[in-house]
């Protein structure tokens, strides 16, 4: 390198006159895929840290893991086999204190769950309500045609509604589990559980090398754009670049994958992975995880005793 | 695609994640006797990747977005087993991070994009790649297409699953309880948005990475295709496919697509009525309002072709599809679990390179 | 017996995909107690070597023998003699974030002695004097992705020492650490050589060398053995330096210390 090759004369001089710097007014709007990426490094890392939340002192963080994920599915199915939207509204209010008892911002706890799926379930279901979709006893007539009553039918609205609540419902359980259970914690629950070690292996490294991907998303986007000068044809030339950028993530990601596994084989990893034991359950637990049970049970049969 | 908790009936979440349950383990099984042990990374960072690609919205005209899943890609590259564990693992971090998916409809989710899309997509593509060379641009072309077949067969699966729900799901006086879209509007929505926006995605991710992979990491397509010569010249004289092979694609392509024939005879997605558009998960977020404006012309048809007015008879009409729908996609699977099995005998999962 | 060397190896040749080779006929012998430093500019097979020794990929063609038995890769496939092995020597790999890998850093240092079968209250005894050493005790129950490069160096140096190996390979240590951490582990690589350990470790950086190595071997951009001796000699041989492109024309040398100055033009044609 030193005295070899001698630096080209074009690189030696200034090229200001090729290129003006001041506005011409024509902004290049960065393409959509760029957007994308450029968000996804933010939003990711925003959902999947629980850690804040996780450590704070509250009812649900001082359970293990276990029983708050065996209590959650409990709920989960009882709430799905509800059929009544006051019984769903009341486990979502449960689901409302409980979030309070374990010191989550309520509105944060709200906006969370509803953004953006129940609402966008809202928006899908919406069609439902009307009588070509859900026949039935119309409540709210719109007109007629060739002889049938059209409009919105009891039976549509009450779909819609119990959808949107059920929907809801479900989301909030989950989000209390993820939001009061380190990751870490979560994984030794579903490892002492029924889920295959090697899933649980592999879900753990999955999680910790999403972030090194991301940060080699982000740089990838940084160094395109950094010699991306031609306005105009961002769209076409953002997803062919897509392939190679992919392809190149692939490639990394491989590389990656080969180094860790000479990382894990020097400290004596042999194909099944030992964990560190974790810590037993008590009596706390059992009685909560004995009480979410109940309470599955009742919300049912309460629900059934409504009718069917 | 990813089906929230909710639209689905506890029932149909337990027989979906019960049929996932022996998929899961032979998939653990067979990644960790196939490649030693040196799968863990390499499957993380393939669900790792996979996650990525499902997060990777790409904007549809509505304003809302679709997205690919790069379970076909992985399938190419690791096998299908392999992408099985893969997308299995994306989907569980999305379902407890995200709500994207729910946690008891991770069966469903599962069976649609862990296992139906990377073994009917991994079908097709080594049906369509045949006895090419590694860099060959047929091989890159096959991936693709594979990927977008894939994505539509799960898809269709997604569709069949939600619009099974308002039929065999309802109160006594026929509230539905779950999704309250019938079989013939989720189909088409579905098929609208995945034939489309989706698809397209899947065939561009999935082509792309392979034709770049073809020219600048050889050894990453080789893991997967051992005995595969690098170049075309390299090729010994073509034996070509078998006969039978072309007509077993043939057929499955028929049986996937024959649901859409037999449940949609009104015409193309969303001539009939603006509610055909379910605009369901990545469709569309409102009904394009020309469609709406005009509903009211075609309703009679409707309701003329469809009986939807006397419920009775609609409802054994959608038992009856719904069972063949059912049946067939149930016999589109186990053919390419067949096709799969009889190509993974032959060629590992993954090779210790 | 007792004056076989921990280490040695014969003609070790090493390509990868059979196409690029990354080393070619080096042979080395390593003593027991010793503190060796690999020098070498950017690919020329430092750490293809390190690997070789670590037991992680098995040479072409040539030998290694380690603790008075031959490696290689059916032999490292028995389960006793792996074990043994793998809890001899450790390797602090140059990317820390492929060998951080688990959800936190706790269960990190606690991988190697879970997989070893250690007991577990010898891995938390263990556990609690490593991270003391380390003065990672605030770390403990982060996750990776929350640690800085140096901190994340420290870690993977914890996960190592945990399992208390006879022999230590580091390839690049310092590389990407800023001047403090840099300092801190270079006293801690004079400290466990100070307690016996064995420390073989890679680098293309010359400061402070007299004072971490006791020997030096330098490969060549051909991935040849070019020269071996005491760190003074090697460090004095100006010209080889240059050979081995470990330092350019315009490094200016004092003593034992080095530095550099940038390329001015106009000083020469």
């Amino acid at each position: 390198m030193a005295g070899g090759a001698t630096t080209p004369a074009w690189l030696l001089e200034s090229e200001a006159g090729a290129f003006p710097i001041g506005c011409s007014g024509r902004r290049r709007r960065g393409s959509a895929l760029e957007k994308t990426l450029d968000g996804l490094a933010k939003v990711v890392r925003q959902a999947i840290t629980s850690e804040e939340t996780a450590a704070r002192p509250g009812l649900l963080q001082s359970l293990d893991a276990r029983a708050k994920l065996l209590s959650v599915v409990a709920l989960l199915v009882a709430v799905g086999l509800v059929r009544h939207i006051p019984v769903l509204a009341g486990v979502y209010l449960l689901t409302l204190a409980l979030a309070a008892a374990s010191r989550i911002g309520l509105w944060g706890f709200v906006r969370r769950v509803w953004l953006f799926i129940p609402v966008f379930t809202g928006l899908i279901v919406a069609p439902a309500m009307f009588s070509f979709v859900t026949p039935g006893e119309v409540v709210l007539p719109l007109g007629h045609w060739f002889g049938h009553e059209v409009g919105l039918t009891r039976q549509g609205l009450t779909s819609a509604g119990l959808i949107v609540c059920r929907v809801a419902t479900s989301i909030s359980l989950v989000v209390l589990l993820t939001l009061t259970t380190s990751w870490p914690r979560l994984l030794s629950a579903l490892r002492t559980l029924f889920v295959p070690r090697l899933l649980v292996l592999v879900l753990g490294m999955a999680y910790r090398y999403l972030f090194v991907l991301l940060d080699s998303i982000s740089e990838m986007v940084i160094a395109r754009r950094a010699r991306t000068i031609a306005a105009g044809r961002n769209g076409r030339g953002a997803r062919a670049a897509a392939g190679f950028s992919g392809g190149a993530l692939f490639g990394k990601a491989h590389a990656l994958s080969e180094e860790i596994h000479q990382a894990m084989l020097a400290r004596g990893f042999r194909g099944e992975a030992r964990t560190l034991e974790r810590a037993r359950l008590r009596a706390l637990d059992g009685i909560w995880l004995l009480a979410c049970l109940a309470l599955a049970v009742l919300v049912v049969g309460g629900d059934r005793a409504l009718g069917l | 695609m990813h089906i929230p908790d909710g639209y689905l009936s506890p029932a149909t979440c337990a027989v979906t994640g019960a049929a996932m349950v022996p998929v899961i383990g032979t998939a653990c099984a067979r990644v960790k006797r196939v490649v030693k042990d040196r799968h863990a990374p390499l499957l993380a960072l393939g669900a790792a990747y996979s996650f990525l690609v499902m997060m990777f919205n790409i904007p549809i005209p509505d304003g809302t977005t679709a997205h690919a899943v790069g379970a076909v890609l992985i399938a190419v590259l690791l096998g299908p087993w392999a992408a099985v564990v893969c997308v299995s693992v994306a989907l569980v971090i999305q379902a407890l991070f995200f709500g994207d998916g729910g946690v008891l409809a991770l069966g469903a989710n599962a069976l649609n994009m862990a296992f139906v899309m990377p073994f009917v997509g991994y079908g097709v593509y080594r049906l369509a790649a045949g006895n090419t060379s590694l860099t060959s641009r047929r091989r890159a072309l096959a991936a693709g297409i594979g990927g977008y077949v894939g994505l539509n067969a799960a898809a269709l699966c997604a569709a069949i699953e939600l619009g099974l729900q308002p039929t065999l799901f309802h109160s006594a006086n026929g509230t539905p309880l779950y999704a309250p879209f019938h079989l013939a509007q989720t189909i088409p929505t579905m098929a609208l948005a995945h034939l489309t926006i989706a698809g397209a995605a899947e065939f561009i991710l999935t082509l792309g990475v392979v034709a770049y992979l073809q020219r600048a990491n050889l050894p990453l397509l080789r893991i997967n295709h051992p005995g595969v010569v690098d170049t075309d010249e390299e090729l010994a004289p073509t034996r070509r496919l078998p006969a039978l092979r072309w007509a077993l694609i043939g057929i499955a392509t028929m049986i996937i697509l024959s649901p859409l024939g037999l449940l949609a005879p009104g015409g193309a997605y969303g001539e009939d009525a603006p509610i055909d558009l379910n605009p369901h998960s990545y469709g569309l977020s409102a009904i394009p309002g020309g469609l709406q404006h005009y509903n009211g012309f075609w309703k009679h048809t409707l309701l003329a072709d469809y009986g939807f007015a006397s419920g009775r008879h609609a409802s054994l009409g959608y038992v009856l599809s719904a069972a063949l729908g059912a049946l067939a996609v149930g016999a589109a699977i186990l053919l390419f679990v067949a096709v799969g099995r009889a190509v993974a005998r032959r060629r590992p999962d993954v090779q210790t390179g | 017996m007792s004056t076989e060397p921990l280490l040695s190896a014969e003609g070790l040749c090493y390509s990868y995909l059979e196409r690029f080779a990354a080393l070619a006929d080096v042979s080395l012998e390593v003593q027991r107690g010793e503190r060796l430093a690999l020098l070498g500019a950017n690919g020329c097979g430092k750490s293809t070597l390190l690997k070789i020794l670590a037991g992680l990929i098995f040479p072409d063609r040539g030998s290694y023998r380690a603790f008075g038995e031959e490696v290689s890769e059916p032999k490292i496939e028995d389960e006793q003699f792996s074990r043994g092995f793998r809890a001899r020597v450790g390797f602090v790999f140059q990317n820390s974030d492929a060998q951080v890998f688990s959800p936190t850093v706790r269960e990190e240092i606690a991988f190697g002695p879970l997989q070893l079968g250690l007991a577990p209250g010898e891995i938390e005894e263990r556990m609690n004097d490593v991270v003391a050493l380390l003065e990672i005790g605030e770390l403990i129950e982060r996750a990776p992705y929350q640690l800085s490069a140096g901190q994340k160096k420290r870690v993977a140096i914890a996960s190592v020492l945990v399992m208390n190996p006879e022999l230590l390979l580091l390839d690049e240590p310092t590389a990407g650490l800023d001047p403090r951490s840099r300092h801190w582990l270079l006293e801690l690589m004079g400290e466990l050589g100070a307690a016996g350990k064995t420390i073989v470790f890679a680098t293309h950086e010359l400061e402070q060398l007299e004072w971490v190595a006791d020997r030096c071997l330098v490969l060549s951009e051909a991935h040849r053995l070019l020269a071996e001796g005491a760190p003074s000699e090697i460090l004095s041989d100006r010209e080889l330096l240059l050979r081995a492109n470990l330092i350019h024309e315009h490094t200016h040398q004092r003593g034992a210390l080095l530095h550099s100055h940038p390329h001015e033009r106009g000083h020469h044609g």
